[in-house]
Order: C-alpha cells, then structure tokens, then sequence
C-alpha cells in the first residue's frame, strides 16, 4: 500500500473514532448519570452490571436465532449452526449471572464492611482481563464453529461441556479472576468488620469457586465425565447461588424495606442449612441414568423431594415481610422484581423441579423439553429477577437517592418491563412443557425411547406447533428487554424528590 | 427398586406432583395467615389445603407405584409438610417479636 492509500486509511479510522466519541458524549449527556453519587466500590460494580446486560442481551439474541431453528432447520445453517447459538445462548446466562453477582457484592461490599475496597484497583484490572477473555471466547465460538476435537480445542476453542463450555486457558483466567475477587472480599472483611452476612458470603464463595475446578477436567470415560460436570451445575444452581442470593437478598432487604439485620441473619442461616442440606444430596436427581450406581435412584429421589422445602419457607417469609413492611418502600420497581423472585424461584425451581424428580417419572421427561421448560423457568424466575431488582437499586443510588416509589413519572415502563419480561418467560415454559409431555409421552413411553420414535415425536403437530409458541413469547421477552433497558436508562431522570433514609426498624 | 409410571398415569403424576407443592404452598400462607388473622374460616382454608395435599400425596403413591422404602418419600411429606409451616411460623414470629423496640446498637 502506497502512503497516500494509508493516510486515507488513518483518515477514515480517525474519524470513526471522533464520531465514536461524540456518539459517547451525546449518550453520557442523555442519560444524565452522575457517577459522583458512587462509591468506587460502586463504580467498579456498575462497570459489572453493564456487562451483564449486554451479556442477557446476547443470550436472548442468540436464544431468538435458535429458536427460529427449531421451525426452519436451513436458517443460518452453516452459518451460525444451532450448536453455536445455543452454547452461546446459555454461556452467555451463566456468564451474565455471575457478572451480575460481582457486581453485587462490589456493590454492598464497603457498606457491609465499613471500609474501603482494598484491592480496588486490581479488581479493576481483573474486570477487564474477564471481560477481554469473554470477548476473543465468544468470537472464536463464532469463528471456529467445526473441526476436529483434540486437545488443541480443548485448550483454545471450547471444552464441551454444555453451560461452562470456554476453553481451558479462559478456564484459568476466569479462577484467577475470581481469586482476584475473593481476595478483595476477604481482605476488605477483614481490614473493616466481619458480620454473619459476610461470613455466610466468603463460605459461599470458596465453596461456588472450589466447584468450578471439578469442571475443568476432561475425562475420556462419559460417566466420570458427567459425574463430576454436574457438580458444577447442579451444585452452583441448588446450593452455593441459592445461598449467594440469599446474602444478596438479605442485604438489599436491609436497606430496601429496613428490616432488622437479627432476622435477616437467622433466616439466612436457616436457608443455609434447608439449602444444602436437601441440595447437596438433591445432586443424585443427575446420577439416575448416566452409569452411576442404582443407589442414586433412592438418593436423588428422596433428598430433591426435600428441596423445595426452603422454597416454600421463602415465599412465607416473603409475602410475610412484604406485608409487614411494604410501606416503607421508595423503590417499587426493585420491591416488585423481588417478590417475582420469590414466586419465580418457587414455581421454577420447587414446583417444576419436583415434578420431573422422582426416578418413577424422570425415566421418560429425562432431557426432553421437559427440562428446558424448567430450565428457563428456574434460571428466569431465581436469578434474572433477583439482579435486575439489584440493578434497579443501583440506578436509584446513581441518579442520587431519587425517589422510585409510587406516583413516579413513566412507572408504567418499569410495569410493561416486568409484565412482558415475565409473561414472556412463562409463555415459553408453558409451550415447552407441553412440548415435553408429548416428547416423553410419544418419544418415550409408547415407542420405546426409539430413533423413529424421536422422530414421530418431532414432527408431532403439538410439538410443532409448541415451537412456534415459544418463538412467539421469545419475543415477547425480547420486547421486554428492550423495554427494561430503556426504563433503566430513563428512570428517576428529572425526578426530584428524594427517598426518605431508610434505616433498619 | 423402582416401578416406571404407568402410560394412563402419566399426566396425574405430574398434576398430583405439582399439587402437592402447591398445596403445601398454600397451606403454610393460609397458615401463617390464620395466625395473624384469626378469622376460622381461614383456619378452615388452611385445613383443607393440606387436606389436598394429603389427597396429592396418596395419588402421586399410587401413581409413581411406590412401594418398600420409597413410601418414606409419602410418609415424610405428610408429616414434614404438616410441621413446616407451624415451624416456619414460629420463626417469622421469633424473629420478629422485637421489631417495635429496635436497640440503638442494631440500629447502626
Ligand atoms: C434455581 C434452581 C434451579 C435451577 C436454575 C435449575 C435449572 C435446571 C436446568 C437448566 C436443568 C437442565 C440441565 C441440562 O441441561 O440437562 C435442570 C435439570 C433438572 N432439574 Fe433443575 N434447577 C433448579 C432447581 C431444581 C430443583 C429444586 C429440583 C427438584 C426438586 C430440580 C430438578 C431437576 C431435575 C430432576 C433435572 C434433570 C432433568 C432431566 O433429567 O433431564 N431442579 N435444572
Ligand atoms: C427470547 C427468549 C428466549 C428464547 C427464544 C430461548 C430459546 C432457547 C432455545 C431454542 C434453547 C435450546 C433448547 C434445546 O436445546 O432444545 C434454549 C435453551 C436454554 N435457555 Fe433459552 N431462550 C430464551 C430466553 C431464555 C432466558 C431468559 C433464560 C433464563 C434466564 C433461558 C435459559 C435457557 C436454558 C437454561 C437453556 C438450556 C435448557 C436445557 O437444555 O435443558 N433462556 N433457549
Ligand atoms: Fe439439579
């Protein structure tokens, strides 16, 4: 290339650039935000939530494009292959989540211990070390969609295994990163003040993290294989996040509703304990039909007919402590995503788990829609909601402690958000499971779990017509979203009231 | 060992699992409920929740053919899902009792 062509070149990027910025400016201008109201523990966490929203909108994007595969089977094929969509789609969900997380406890974490950060800046660091390595992740999964399986892509292209699928050196950065992040917890507890919550939080968080190791090895023999994956998924989801989210909960209840911190605590370690005592154990409801001995049968029935025990104590206590101190609320947006997480991790995880649990029945729901329609259910109803409630705390903190409680202007958004976003979700379960029923009835249990048997289950009209059902409310939770992402950047804009202070009755 | 659903019983042991949740659900609210507001006819409610509850589990036995040690499985909800709401009561009431005199320190 001649200089001329790259004084063009460097043209042309130059104004991208300028154009860029201004687009920045315009935005930063419109959305009003005035980052003087955080803490720089606030600042980092909101860093985390941004990320976490583009991350759901990914997953409902690539969610979308799947979900048009069902019906046409040729769209984007060998373009975008349904595999990819869909490892991205629920990559992207538990990625999400835990940016989420994070970004929580950075949040809550100066507050709690009463001091400063005291790995700020290397938690900065590790914010965009994580989010560059998501990055090249997700564009290698949309590069390198086929080839060989070696220990090369295992290393470098995914590793396989559905919902943790990064490839191994990601898999190293990520535990690093979240050494980086337990280090910053411990250390700020202990240079502050420890509190049960704390206590509670750091446990939790070896635990969720020691997990994530026994994901980390491939093993050639499936049945070790899946043993030990499940530890992952089934132990994160039904005990270290229920926990997680319990300190989360706990915390913003706290502040939000001003209920004492005495209570709080007790209930926590009481959901502690509910929790992993039928969740740990609850991990056999994986080990019925994957080559693990025939005990699992008895254990995985009888403790996950336990786990929704501590669900339905929540929903007690929820509606409970709604009613005893509704009041006193200046944020009915984040109250409102807080009860749909009580219902949602109810109906979810205690009322659609326990229907396909016992071994009687799993036998002919085991991974047919069945388990996507609890699955999106349980993930929907128990995380999405408990961290868009938080993002709503942290946008009122943000606009300056503004006043998001009834006869606010616009609260209308908020409502369609949460209408639609829910209605959505429940929507697609609902098709899912009849998806399901038909799947295990037909598929399974009149012809024999055959290949011809899963066939005449897919081109069964209530199957097919289930999947354009669930096309449908995709798109309405899309709409949704959309809808929830605008409300955020919008909410409490011009508002000039005040919350009151909310202090712990 | 364990017996599979019979193909006629399928849908009633996903409606009869699902009830039982339900019912247990709304057995510890009308409950809980009942207690603050002691009106019978709601005490009544709660009673005939868990009456369902009770019908649910007998179906969802018959329905997933325990037999052996697996009918724990039905013993342990009747019984558990008839003490956790009292207990789950008497925690919410615990741990609320000095709500109306906060001490300064757990005020913070
Ligand atoms: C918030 C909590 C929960 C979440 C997020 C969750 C999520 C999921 C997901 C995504 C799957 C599908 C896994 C796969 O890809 O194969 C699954 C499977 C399963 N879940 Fe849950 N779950 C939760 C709680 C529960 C509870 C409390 C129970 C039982 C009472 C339960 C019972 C099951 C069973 C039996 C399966 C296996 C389905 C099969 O055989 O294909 N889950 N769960
Ligand atoms: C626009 C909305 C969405 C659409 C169209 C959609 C569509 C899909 C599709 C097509 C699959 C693959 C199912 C299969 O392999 O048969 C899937 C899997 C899954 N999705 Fe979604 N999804 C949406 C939103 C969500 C949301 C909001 C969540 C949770 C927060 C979620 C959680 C999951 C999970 C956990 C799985 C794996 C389920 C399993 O394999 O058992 N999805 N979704
Ligand atoms: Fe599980």
């Amino acid at each position: 290339m001649n200089t001329n062509g790259l004084n063009k070149v460097m043209e042309n990027t130059n104004a991208f650039c300028k154009k860029l910025l201004v687009c920045r400016n315009n935005f930063k201008t419109w959305v009003q935000l005035d980052s003087s109201n955080l803490s720089d523990g606030q600042q980092l966490s909101v860093k985390y939530f941004t990320v976490a929203v583009i991350l759901f909108f990914a997953q409902i994007l690539f969610g979308l494009l799947a979900a048009t595969q069902f019906i046409y089977p040729s769209f984007l094929y060998e373009i975008l292959d349904f595999s990819v969509n869909r490892m991205i789609h629920i990559n992207a969900m538990i990625i999400w989540m835990l940016y989420g997380f994070i970004g929580c406890v950075y949040w809550f974490l100066e507050d709690e211990s009463g001091t400063e950060i005291v790995g700020l800046k290397l938690g900065n660091i590790a914010f965009w070390v994580l989010t560059s390595a998501v990055t090249v992740v997700v564009l290698v999964y949309l590069l390198v969609q086929i080839g060989p399986g070696k220990d090369s892509s295992l290393w470098f292209i995914n590793e396989g295994r559905e919902y943790i699928e990064a490839p191994r050196w990601a898999d190293i950065g990520i535990v690093v990163v979240m050494l980086i992040f337990f280090y910053n917890v411990v250390a700020t507890f202990s240079k502050g003040k420890w509190s049960g919550i704390a206590g509670v939080l750091t446990l939790d968080l070896v635990a969720l993290a020691g997990l994530y190791v026994a994901g980390m090895f491939y093993m050639t023999n499936i049945t070790h294989e899946q043993y030990w994956w499940w530890w992952v998924i089934h132990l994160w989801v039904e005990a270290t996040w229920e926990v997680l989210v319990g300190v989360i909960m706990a915390w913003s209840l706290m502040k939000l509703l001003g209920v004492r911190r005495k209570i709080i605590q007790t209930w926590l370690y009481i959901e502690v304990a509910l929790m992993f005592g039928s969740g740990i154990l609850g991990l056999g409801h994986h080990y019925f039909w994957i080559g693990t001995p025939e005990y699992w049968l008895t254990i995985g029935g009888f403790f996950s007919a336990l786990e929704p025990i501590p669900l339905v104590a929540m929903v007690v206590h929820a509606v409970y402590d709604s009613g005893a101190h509704a009041f006193k609320n200046s944020n009915h947006p984040a109250l409102a995503w807080i009860i749909a997480q009580a219902f949602g991790n109810f109906f979810g995880a205690g009322v659609w788990g326990f229907m396909h649990t016992l071994p009687q029945i799993n036998m002919f729901t085991h991974g047919t829609q069945w388990s996507a329609s609890h699955g999106h259910l349980a993930f929907f109803g128990a995380y999405a909601t408990i961290n868009i409630a938080f993002f709503y705390l942290a946008i009122q903190h943000w606009r300056g402690d503004v006043w998001m409680g009834g006869g606010s202007q616009n609260a209308w958004r908020w409502k369609w958000a949460l209408g639609l976003l829910n209605g959505g979700v429940l929507g697609m379960t609902i098709a899912l499971l009849i998806a399901g029923y038909e799947q295990s009835f037909i598929e399974r249990a009149v012809e024999g779990s055959t290949w011809g048997g899963y066939f005449t289950a897919q081109n069964h009209p209530s199957f097919q017509s289930a999947m354009n059902w669930r096309l449908f409310f995709g798109g309405i939770t899309f709409a949704g979203f959309i809808l929830l992402v605008w409300d955020l950047l919008t909410i409490g804009k011009g508002e000039t009231r005040k919350a009151p202070e909310i202090i712990e009755s | 060992m364990i017996e599979p659903v019979a193909l006629e019983d399928f849908f009633i042991t996903f409606f009869s699992s699902a009830l039982i949740i339900l019912a247990g659900a709304s057995y510890a609210l009308l409950f809980a409920w009942s207690k603050v507001n002691p009106v019978i006819s709601i005490k009544i409610a709660a009673y005939i929740s868990y009456a369902v509850l009770i019908l649910s589990v007998a179906e969802l036995t018959r329905a997933a053919q325990f037999h052996g040690y697996w009918l724990i499985i039905s013993l342990v909800m009747v019984i558990g899902y008839f003490f956790a709401p009292i207990g789950i009561w008497h925690l919410c009431v615990k741990t609320h009792t000095d709500d109306l005199t906060p001490t300064t320190e757990e005020k913070r």
